[in-house]
């Protein structure tokens, strides 16, 4: 029996563990050159190329150029999946290979793959209805209709590692999805039910999402500033983050490498505004992590904001950040402004964030930042990163339907 | 140790609204398809000539005229479902009055289709790109049904949307179970979702195998009510059926009979279920191979036992991911009828074109 | 009064009451959409949006603090389109 950093006592083969990371980000791919880019602040903005963006004023994203999705999906055709679905699976690959693990190791356990999306394969689904405005309906692109379905992102790393005993479940909750994936492995992994899981996040930069963000005003001209008096909206970006989850006791049997231990989460729904995030609820979400988790406020040493660097976002979710703990909450940082705003793998990349942060000791910083808001009165670690002895941390994930999820997370202490 | 339970459902279906409805369009067997040319609110050529749609479902005469103007079909179907099953009429307004403990877990293939190609047209066909209609911006997002209703009926917990194909209405049930055994929710409604418009229609014509000609698409929305059994096992006597266990996997080389035949043997196994235990078995029937695959997976598990067989979920035609849900309905409606029902076992099936496969077993009170 | 036509002003008026799900008597110029009627930040922005497309205009999201009610909406859309 151990004692976990929260002070609660459980079992080994309860307590869920991170032990791989598979990560496609605009600042870096693999765990190592995303914990340099974070460490560094880099910044993914440019001028987008995925999509024509002619007739839009502002055009930077932030995207991932060079993807090879053949040097990691080797048993099924690149080609016929999305580009969502070609980031989820070759991240879920390079998560299994960073975790040490062969996927025929998996094969023999009973599985979860839960991957989060906002837009499923709408990359695709921009061009489809480019060729049917163009030819049709009758004549519409037929190979791009067959793979654009939202299932397909996780199935697809099944199908792709040979696994079978496992469920596998995309999880469309928008911009809090990461966040819900990892929530559903952990429940599966610590009752037991599953004996690892593969969870995450992957979106494709989209000009039907970028549209709508447009629409709103609430693309930035350039950069993603969060919690800044001049933040001007945010950037949509792309890419994918997988975690390895497994329990304690499994990852010790194997000698694993332990990023960090997942601690709890808490869901809930604001009910109140399809896009407009409610104070109170996103506040009630961060405690009900905390009391799942078995966490007290003071314990937290770092919270990974959603940190959009919308005027509305950042606003609210500071004020709830300070209405749960108090007037000196813990250091609050928006990876956002470094990666941009991925949509349903946000989440899930911020938590690989924050346990490369626990792992590596610092907190990575938010770069793009002259003059915090006073509206927004959290230390929001500005432009340089800071070394931190980090025992938990807290990563927000909110969205639209007012779907909230909180994961927590720890350092794993034997 | 006792499953959760079913307490009640209710479903808008090519039958009509409400459960009544479903009862009765099911025990009758009539077919529900229709003609399209009558249709007049469905816009531009389709790929199909009929299909089965709910009948009479005009948003604005069925919700109302609040709230409801940028609606989309999908979200009206599962806003109206959840009123019946909650009975209650809900509005577009805050609730006062938020229920905490009540969670929502929708099954979908990816949210409304064609709210989703509608921006990106509109981008594309207006004199400038971001010329889209504005009110439609939060449809185009997988889970605006669920966030939607959350808002109609106040429902402040776990808000999840889950798309597993044709599996989503069995994933529900097993997303909803672990709700309700981590202290998540004290109630969950579960159930997923499925709207005919023109866009799915050219959508399902394009990606159909030359196996599955002749399907016939529907629509429709089926929805459960979940919560936990009572520690003494006492005040359970409205459950209507028992989650024994849901088991899902992903169909390898071996093909969709054996992938299945493996699921509902663990499904089985880990639930501590006899064969001889079991009543009646629902396959989700998709058109061409997977759907004999399906069936002769049933029949070789189960063909000894002269099970009752209940096929596609009644005559509502294909309703994609809301299939399992209507699975699930259909199954607790032939259990009212059947005398041999209470205190056995129902095995629910579903196979997908992208490979998920699913079992759920229900014991019938 | 802003320079609109009486042309103009109902067209303005008709997509505002569409937006805000009200009859035309209801909207004065004066009445505010967010105090009066219920209008949340969505509806503002559907408002400006819808305006820019009708009339072919582009008009600033800063000025959507004046757009809170037919007058105001008047006068930012006469100045955007150079009435």
């Amino acid at each position: 029996m151990t004692t976990n950093p929260a002070g609660g006592v459980h079992d080994a083969a309860r307590r869920v563990v991170l032990t791989g990371f598979g990560v496609f980000s605009s600042i870096g791919v693999g765990a190592a050159e995303f914990a340099e880019g974070l460490r560094s602040g880099r910044s993914g903005a440019k001028p987008i190329t995925v999509f024509d963006t002619e007739g839009f004023e502002h055009t930077n994203g932030c995207e991932i150029r060079g993807f090879e999705p053949e040097r990691w999906i080797r048993n099924l055709d690149a080609a016929q999946l999305g580009r969502a679905s070609q980031f989820s699976v070759a991240a879920a690959r390079m998560a299994v290979q960073d975790a040490g693990l062969d996927p025929a190791d998996l094969r023999e356990q009973r599985g979860l793959i839960s991957i989060g999306t906002t837009d499923g394969e709408s990359w695709d689904l921009d061009r489809l209805v480019a060729s049917q405005l163009a030819k049709g309906s009758a004549e519409m692109d037929r190979s791009i209709a067959g793979r654009i379905r939202a299932g397909r992102l996780s199935a697809s790393i099944a199908q792709e590692l040979g696994l079978t005993d496992v469920e596998a479940v995309t999880i469309p909750t928008a911009c809090a999805a990461g966040n819900y994936a990892i929530g559903y492995g952990f429940d599966a992994v610590r009752s037991g039910e599953a004996d690892y899981a593969l969870c995450g996040g992957a979106d494709a930069m989209c000009r039907k999402t970028f549209a709508g963000f447009y629409r709103l005003g609430t693309i930035a001209p350039e950069r993603c500033q969060p919690f800044d008096i001049d933040r001007k909206g945010l950037l949509t970006g792309e890419g994918a983050g997988v975690l390895l989850l497994e329990t304690l006791e499994s990852a010790l049997a194997r000698g694993a490498r332990i990023y960090a231990e997942v601690l709890g989460y808490g869901l809930n729904c604001d009910a109140d505004h399809q896009v407009a995030p409610l104070e109170s609820s996103v506040a009630r979400c961060m405690e009900l992590a905390l009391e799942n988790a078995g966490v007290k406020p003071e314990e937290v040493d770092l919270i990974s904001a959603h940190g959009t660097g919308t005027k509305a976002n950042d606003v609210t979710e500071s004020r709830a950040i300070r209405s749960v703990y108090g007037t000196t909450p813990p250091r609050t940082v928006s990876v956002k402004s470094m990666l941009g705003h991925t949509m349903g793998a946000a989440s899930a990349l911020a938590a690989i964030a924050c346990s490369l942060a626990i792992t590596h000791g610092f907190i990575p910083p938010t770069i793009n930042h002259a003059s915090t808001d006073p509206e927004c009165e959290i230390d929001c670690v500005p432009n340089e990163a800071v070394e931190a002895d980090l025992r938990i941390v807290q990563n927000n994930g909110l969205a639209f339907g007012g779907n909230n999820a909180v994961v927590l997370l720890g350092r794993y202490e034997a | 140790m006792t499953g959760p339970l079913i307490t009640d459902w209710s479903a808008v279906s090519p039958y009509g609204i409400g459960r009544a409805a479903f009862e009765e369009g099911f025990r009758s067997g009539r077919t529900t398809s229709v003609p399209l040319e009558n249709e007049d609110w469905l816009v531009g050529e389709r790929a199909d000539t009929e299909a089965c749609l709910v009948p009479g479902f005009v948003i604005k005469e069925v919700l109302g005229k609040k709230g409801t103007r940028a609606m989309d079909r999908v979200t009206g179907l599962v806003v109206t479902t959840v009123g019946r099953l909650l009975d209650t009429t809900g509005g577009p307004l805050p609730s006062e009055d938020p229920d905490e403990d009540t969670a929502l877990v929708l099954g979908t293939t990816h949210g409304s289709h064609k709210s989703m190609v509608d921006i990106t047209r509109d981008t594309l066909t207006d004199e400038k790109p971001y010329y889209i209609n504005t009110a439609h911006i939060p449809n185009a997002i997988g889970n605006a049904s669920a966030g939607m209703c959350a808002i109609w009926y106040g429902l402040k917990g776990p808000n999840a949307t889950i798309a597993a194909g044709r599996n989503s209405g069995i994933a529900t049930l097993n997303y909803g179970r672990r709700l309700l055994a981590t202290g998540r929710a004290r109630t969950v409604l579960c159930g997923a979702a499925e709207e005919y418009t023109t866009d799915r229609s050219w959508l399902e014509w394009h990606t159909r195998g030359a196996d599955e000609t002749g399907t016939v698409l529907g629509e429709g929305c089926a929805m459960v009510q979940l919560r936990a059994p009572a520690a003494d096992g006492r005040g359970d006597d409205d459950a209507l059926a028992e989650v024994l266990g849901v088991s899902s996997g992903i169909t390898g080389p071996d093909g969709v009979a054996a992938g299945l035949e493996t699921v509902v043997g663990n499904a089985l196994r880990r639930a501590g279920i006899g064969r001889e235990e079991v009543w009646a078995v629902s396959a989700s029937a998709p058109a061409g191979e997977a759907g004999r695959q399906e069936l002769k997976a049933l029949d070789a598990l189960f063909g000894d036992l002269d099970p009752l067989t209940l096929g596609r979920p009644g005559q509502i035609g294909d309703t994609g991911a809301a299939t399992s849900a209507f699975q699930v309905v259909a199954t607790l409606t032939a259990a009212q009828d059947s005398a041999r029902a209470a205190g056995r076992v129902a095995v629910l099936t579903s196979v997908d074109r992208d490979g998920a496969l699913g079992c759920a077993l229900l014991r019938m009170r | 009064m802003a320079n609109v036509t009486a042309e103009q002003a109902a067209t303005i008026k008709e997509i505002v009451c569409e937006i805000l799900e009200l009859e035309e008597d209801e909207v004065t110029g004066e009445s505010l959409f967010r105090e009066d009627h219920g209008a949340d930040s969505l509806r503002a922005i559907e408002i400006l949006a819808s305006l820019e497309k009708e009339f072919k205009v582009t008009i600033d999201q800063a000025e959507l603090s004046r757009m809170v009610n037919l007058n105001g909406v008047y006068e930012v859309l006469a100045e955007s389109a150079g009435w």
